[in-house]
């Protein structure tokens, strides 16, 4: 933790971080899955990161992770209804740390009944202050449109749509919900289409679901459910300690599009990775 | 068709009138003996044979009215008539015999429908609501609920409804290749409007008696649908049908928790995949523990389970410290064949062994039954 509470921030410290949302239409997709490999591969590159778990029912961020936060979204949305001006979001976030890699978690809530009182108007509270302290906020959420859910979205600059091929009514749901965030006013560029488990056994082509859509898939991960699962049994995202793998690749590539960065394995023109870094920094 | 010979006890003289004529215009059936006297049709009435008695029940005793009638004429078929629907006099009335309740005037579709419902279904308050709750949904829950509705059906030969409550996304219209008149939010919408009969129509047919009252067609009109009136659709359906399955959607919502709390039981189902779905599935039991009887009333399905055998059952049913009701083998392919083709309703083989085990879980379901409530 570099930004310490109490330490007076300079002014081109001051960030305006950006918000990326994963969404889904379908559970068990690989939502958290892609949140936390996004973060950390985000961290990895150097940038300050937050990860928000907003499944604030059945939240598997800490689970994947494998940490056990002191403090959640929950406490963190007490104290913005109860005064604070200043909000130190320090106090509330679990930092991840493997391997010299570090990224910062907002838990969701231990309890149940905590879970039921979380207000919107809080939560976009949090994010504004987050937006302050990171360059890139990634919120893990659940399969539906919810208020919370809408809220996120509106604010996010990005929205990973996650989307599985396996049968007709996931597809179908895929095509309603983007119907749905398309009538609500959302840019088309503003919704990424990312294709989890492409090979996973399906008798439905990738050309006609895109053909469904109208769209195009952003980008199209890999099936690896062996190294998936082992990931998120051991708790280290993939892309720190399976970073070779071909779904470790994928993930890794999705950030270089994400960040328009260029990664020292796709050019000799090393130094050039470290400018397009601050570029977009 | 079977002729039907109707005795009409109608107090209001122009009503009496007014449902003489449509009694007189439904095909099928006759009119035989009329009158705006409970006393007199008891007592006269046998002498014309009736086998159905329409019987008007806005009066200051109904229950007792009816308890006569079934004395008097213990073969006869009893629907009772109210100028508006009252769940609590309605459940009172087929407790004491009737048939079911029919709200007035009706149409001569309507007489026809009623007596077809009530034919089938016979007892309608004894109903058996079950509302599917998983905690992260892509549980194998809607393969399920399509799945053991067929199965309840042909076990039992009454009425099986499915609402599908899930209303962004719910697929029970896919699964099924529906493509419905109304839907959920329709029959929301006009409840206050509907009596059983025209709220059977709401409902679309798979089969002679199983019925689906299909989710929304787009996510936004789900905030049409109020926990109110949902609740209170679910109360007059309990009329119409032997057993509801509802499916809702996944997490704790105003409508998930409205299903559960009008449900005589709660089916938690979670598909087996090696994540945290145990961890969730006891949040979710958590939540339930308030209901004083939880352990009776809130059932866990695992779903994919492999190998599905009893050893799987007892080493889950540790993990979760909580009874385990039933374990579904994973067909992930035939599954989705199915959905694919919207043909869940013929698709899925009998001998198949997740047919096995849905139907297994259906005679669970009827045994209880016949146990005294």
């Amino acid at each position: 933790m570099q930004n310490k509470s109490g330490e007076i921030k300079m002014a081109e410290e001051i960030k305006n971080g950006m918000i990326m949302t994963v969404f889904s239409t379908a559970s068990a997709v690989g939502k958290t899955l892609l949140s936390i490999n996004m973060t950390a591969e985000l961290a990895k590159s150097g940038y300050r990161v937050c990860v928000v778990d907003l499944d604030l029912q059945f939240g598997d961020i800490c689970n994947y992770l494998k940490i056990s936060p002191q403090k959640t979204i929950y406490d963190f949305q007490k104290n913005v209804e109860n005064e604070q001006s200043t909000l130190d979001c320090q106090d509330y976030i679990t930092q991840y740390e493997y391997q010299g890699i570090s990224f910062s978690v907002l838990a969701a809530p231990r309890k149940m009944e905590e879970a039921y009182n979380i207000s919107t108007q809080a939560v976009i509270a949090i994010l504004s202050g987050l937006r302050s302290e990171y360059d890139y906020i990634v919120l893990d959420t659940t399969a539906a449109f919810s208020e919370l859910n809408l809220a996120a979205m509106d604010l996010s600059t990005i929205i990973t749509f996650v989307g599985i091929v396996d049968f007709i009514p996931t597809i179908k749901n895929m095509k309603v919900g983007y119907d749905t965030m398309r009538s609500i006013g959302y840019e088309k560029n503003k919704i990424r289409f990312i294709l989890n488990r492409n090979n996973s056994k399906t008798n439905i082509e990738l050309q006609d679901v895109e053909q469904l859509l109208e769209e195009h898939f952003y980008h199209v991960l890999p099936n690896d459910f062996f190294t998936a699962m082992d990931s998120l049994h051991k708790g280290i995202p993939l892309v720190i300690d399976r970073d070779t793998t071909a779904l470790g690749q994928s993930l890794q590539d999705l950030i270089d599009k994400y960040t328009n960065r260029m990664r020292a394995s796709d050019t000799p023109n090393a130094p050039l990775s470290s400018w397009m870094k601050k570029l977009f920094k | 068709m079977k002729d039907y010979h109707v005795l009409l006890v109608e107090p209001n003289n122009i009503m009496l009138e007014r449902l003489s004529s449509v009694v007189r215009n439904t095909k099928g059936f006759e009119l035989v003996f009329r009158s705006r006297d409970p006393q007199e049709a008891l007592g006269q009435g046998g002498a014309f044979m009736p086998n159905l008695i329409l019987l008007d029940i806005d009066t200051a005793d109904s229950v007792k009215t009816v308890l006569d009638f079934v004395r008097a004429f213990p073969q006869t078929g009893i629907l009772c008539l109210s100028n508006y629907w009252n769940a609590q006099i309605a459940s009172d009335v087929v407790k004491a015999g009737a048939k079911g309740c029919l709200i007035k005037p009706f149409t001569t579709d309507e007489l026809a429908a009623a007596v077809n419902t009530f034919g089938n279904s016979g007892m309608g308050m004894l109903s058996e609501v079950m509302t599917f709750f998983s905690p992260k949904g892509k549980s194998g829950k809607t393969t399920l609920i399509a799945n053991l509705a067929m199965a309840l059906a042909k076990k039992s030969g009454e009425n099986v409804a499915i609402i599908d409550a899930d209303l962004q996304f719910g697929d029970m219209s896919v699964f099924f290749n529906l493509d419905p008149q109304s839907t959920i939010v329709e029959a929301t919408r006009d409840i206050n409007l509907l009596s059983p009969i025209t709220l059977n129509s709401y409902f679309t047919p798979i089969t002679e008696n199983v019925r689906v009252l299909c989710g929304t067609k787009r996510p936004e009109f789900a905030e049409d649908v109020s926990p109110k009136a949902f609740a209170d659709m679910i109360t007059m359906a309990r009329s119409l049908f032997r057993y509801i399955l509802i499916d809702v959607p996944p997490a704790f919502n105003p409508i998930s928790v409205t299903a559960a709390e009008k449900s005589d039981k709660v089916y938690l189902v979670s598909m087996v995949s090696g994540g945290y779905e145990v961890n969730h599935m006891q949040r979710a039991l958590d939540i339930f523990k308030v209901w004083p009887d939880y352990e009776t009333k809130v059932k866990t399905i695992f779903t994919r389970v492999e190998p599905c055998e009893k050893q799987e059952q007892d080493n889950l049913e540790k993990s979760l410290e909580y009874p385990i009701c039933s374990i579904l083998p994973n067909e992930y392919l035939l599954v989705s064949a199915a959905a694919n083709n919207g043909r869940m309703a013929v698709d899925i083989k009998p001998e198949s062994p997740l047919a096995r085990s849905i139907d297994q879980l259906a005679a669970k379901i009827c045994d209880k039954q016949y146990q005294v409530r």
